[in-house]
């Protein structure tokens, strides 16, 4: 097989030929300052404009090395185009959503055109802007919110957990199931813009809810929606989610997404043939705090546990310097 | 007694928030003291929420859930424990620093603290170094409680402990911090007095930090 990362990557998600070294990617932000500063773009115009945006994503393949582009900064784009008032931050800070639509749990009104609201088009036109700049030697990847992560959002997070706390099931699950158009939307528009895959953030994690409330609540949810998605996917859920890989895999996407705090060699064990697995360098100690020679180390530790591609757990934080990036480029050079 | 004791308690550590107004109505009814349910019922009860939480029996939901009953029985208490002037434990002001919108954490932690029968004055997220230090100045809490869950918000919390020393109150107030990045490496270097790794914690080292 030919070397270039977009093949290596594509190959991977499907856990088919290897080759001559492990592909590395990230399905979450790659927005840093040092990033912003190589690529003349900042926030929040990487939020707001879709040549800004596929700039900014373009330096985590041609200044870094990744072998994936991934333009979404935010997990706003979609709750903006739903009508809630989003505040774009800046150079400093990550975007927030200021009001909550539903806190009340009323009926959610789902605008016809909201794929055409200009936080959706921007995200649109970036993942077309990037095909042409790097189809077929880097993967495109898109990224939608879950219904869950998109229920945070509508209810606020804690609103909404504290429902199920009380017992009130039925309000929960309405609400999820009433979003999951919009994800499923979301994820084919950008499938038709572009993407090569997307990924699908839904933070059902345990530093949040309990397995068996994943199980009840949201994993029916996440098999209609890999059922009504033709494309690859991959499940991005962040926190110590070890007690709860084994109903990821029922879900139906091809990868999943994790951090440090689940062991890898853990996770290849349990997960097995029924995903591929992406990660797992951890954020704030290793790849902001540390040395490229401890990002070395982690990398290798994944990569020797035999998870198939190599990154970031998750998006990563905006004072992460360039080098410690470099250092996983670095570190899956070496082959297997 | 101990059989109304015994139920209050359980109702608060499964978070029974529909029947825990009856129960303590009743408790009441039989004539007994606010303080002992308080004290006897639901601060144990918030305890063993805590606990739980702490070794992954429980999540945020079912926490979440316990506060609410804990507070539906209180709201019942209040007015009969304040005829009565009861002491409280100690005064803390708890806030998510400059720039950090996450508040369940530090929520999770006000719940606790008020469980455990400190006052608690809760100003909220994103609290930049002057209000704070205002407010510090107000109240002259025993305990100043930070919470951070973003790295890049970090740098407050050594904002905040340098602003205190400037404004030479640093030695009127212990500082806890804590929040999913927060360490215990990090809180000696920027000379916090101490941190918790989670909500039942933070009840016990403002229990330690007020003692002395
Ligand atoms: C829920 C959540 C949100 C919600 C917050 C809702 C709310 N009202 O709080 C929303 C969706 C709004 C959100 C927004 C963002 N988030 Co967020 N979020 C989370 C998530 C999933 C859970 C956090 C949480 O509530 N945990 C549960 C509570 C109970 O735990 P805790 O806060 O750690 O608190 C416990 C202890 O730490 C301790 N504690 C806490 N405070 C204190 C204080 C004291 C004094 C003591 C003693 C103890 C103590 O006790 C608590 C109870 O036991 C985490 C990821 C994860 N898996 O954890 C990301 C996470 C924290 N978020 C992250 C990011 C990047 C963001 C955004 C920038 C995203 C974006 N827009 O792109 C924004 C930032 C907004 C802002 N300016 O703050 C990152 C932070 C990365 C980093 N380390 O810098 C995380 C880690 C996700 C990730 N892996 O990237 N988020
Ligand atoms: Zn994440």
């Amino acid at each position: 097989m030919n070397s270039a990362g977009y093949q290596l990557f594509m190959s991977a998600m499907f856990k088919g030929q290897k080759g001559e070294r492990p592909p590395t990617g990230t399905p979450t932000s790659i927005a840093c300052h040092d990033l912003m500063d190589a690529t003349g773009v900042s926030f929040p115009d990487a939020h707001l404009n879709a040549s800004a945006m596929a700039e900014l994503a373009l330096g985590g393949h041609e200044i870094i090395g990744f072998d994936t582009v991934m333009p979404e900064f935010s997990v706003d784009q979609e709750v903006a185009a739903l009508g809630a008032d989003v505040d774009w931050g800046d150079r400093n800070m990550m975007p927030d959503t200021k009001s909550f639509l539903y806190e009340d749990f009323s009926d959610i009104a789902i605008p016809d055109n909201f794929m055409e609201e200009p936080s959706m088009r921007v995200l649109l036109d970036a993942l077309t802007i990037l095909r042409r700049h790097v189809g077929g030697s880097a993967a495109v990847i898109g990224k939608a919110m879950g219904p869950w992560t998109l229920s945070y959002h509508m209810a606020g997070t804690q609103n909404f957990l504290l429902q199920i706390g009380l017992g009130e099931t039925d309000k929960v699950r309405k609400m999820v199931e009433q979003l999951m158009p919009v994800t499923i939307a979301s994820v084919n528009a950008q499938f038709q813009a572009g993407a090569d895959v997307v990924v699908v953030a839904d933070h059902a994690t345990g530093n949040l809810i309990s397995p068996i409330h994943y199980a009840e609540l949201l994993l029916p949810y996440h098999k209609e929606l890999t059922r009504q998605i033709d494309g690859p996917t991959i499940l991005h859920v962040c926190g110590n989610c070890t007690d709860r890989l084994h109903h990821f895999c029922e879900a139906g996407f091809n990868a999943y997404h994790f951090e440090w705090q689940v062991d890898a060699r853990e996770a290849v064990e349990i997960v097995a043939d029924k995903m591929v697995l992406i990660g797992n360098v951890n954020n704030p100690q290793v790849l902001l705090q540390g040395t490229p020679e401890d990002v070395y180390n982690q990398a290798r530790y994944a990569i020797d546990a035999g998870v198939e591609i190599i990154g970031p757990e998750c998006a990563i934080p905006l004072k992460t310097p360039l080098e410690n990036l470099k250092a996983i480029v670095a570190a899956v050079q070496e082959g297997y | 007694m101990s059989q109304h004791i015994n139920k209050i308690q359980q109702a608060i550590v499964v978070g029974h928030h529909k029947e825990i107004e009856a129960l303590v109505q009743s408790a009441l009814d039989d004539e007994i003291a606010p303080e002992l349910i308080v004290n006897a019922a639901m601060i144990p009860g918030m305890d063993a929420v805590g606990q739980k939480f702490s070794t992954g029996e429980i999540f945020v939901p079912e926490m979440l859930a316990s506060a609410v009953t804990m507070n539906k029985g209180l709201d019942l208490l209040k007015p009969i424990l304040q005829q009565g002037n009861s002491e409280t434990k100690g005064t803390i002001i708890v806030c998510t620093v400059k720039g950090d919108l996450h508040d369940i954490g530090k929520n999770l932690v006000v719940m606790m603290l008020e469980g455990a029968g400190f006052e608690v004055i809760d100003m909220g997220v994103d609290i930049n170094v002057e209000n704070l230090i205002d407010k510090v100045k107000e109240i002259k809490p025993d305990v100043l409680g930070l919470s951070a869950l973003l790295t890049t918000t970090l740098p407050e919390m050594a904002k905040v402990i340098e602003s205190l020393k400037a404004h030479r109150v640093r030695d009127q107030v212990k500082v806890m911090i804590g929040g999913a990045p927060v360490d215990e490496a990090f809180s000696e270097k920027i000379g916090a007095d101490a941190y918790g790794k989670d909500a039942a914690e933070a009840v016990q080292i403002a229990r330690q930090l007020i003692a002395g």
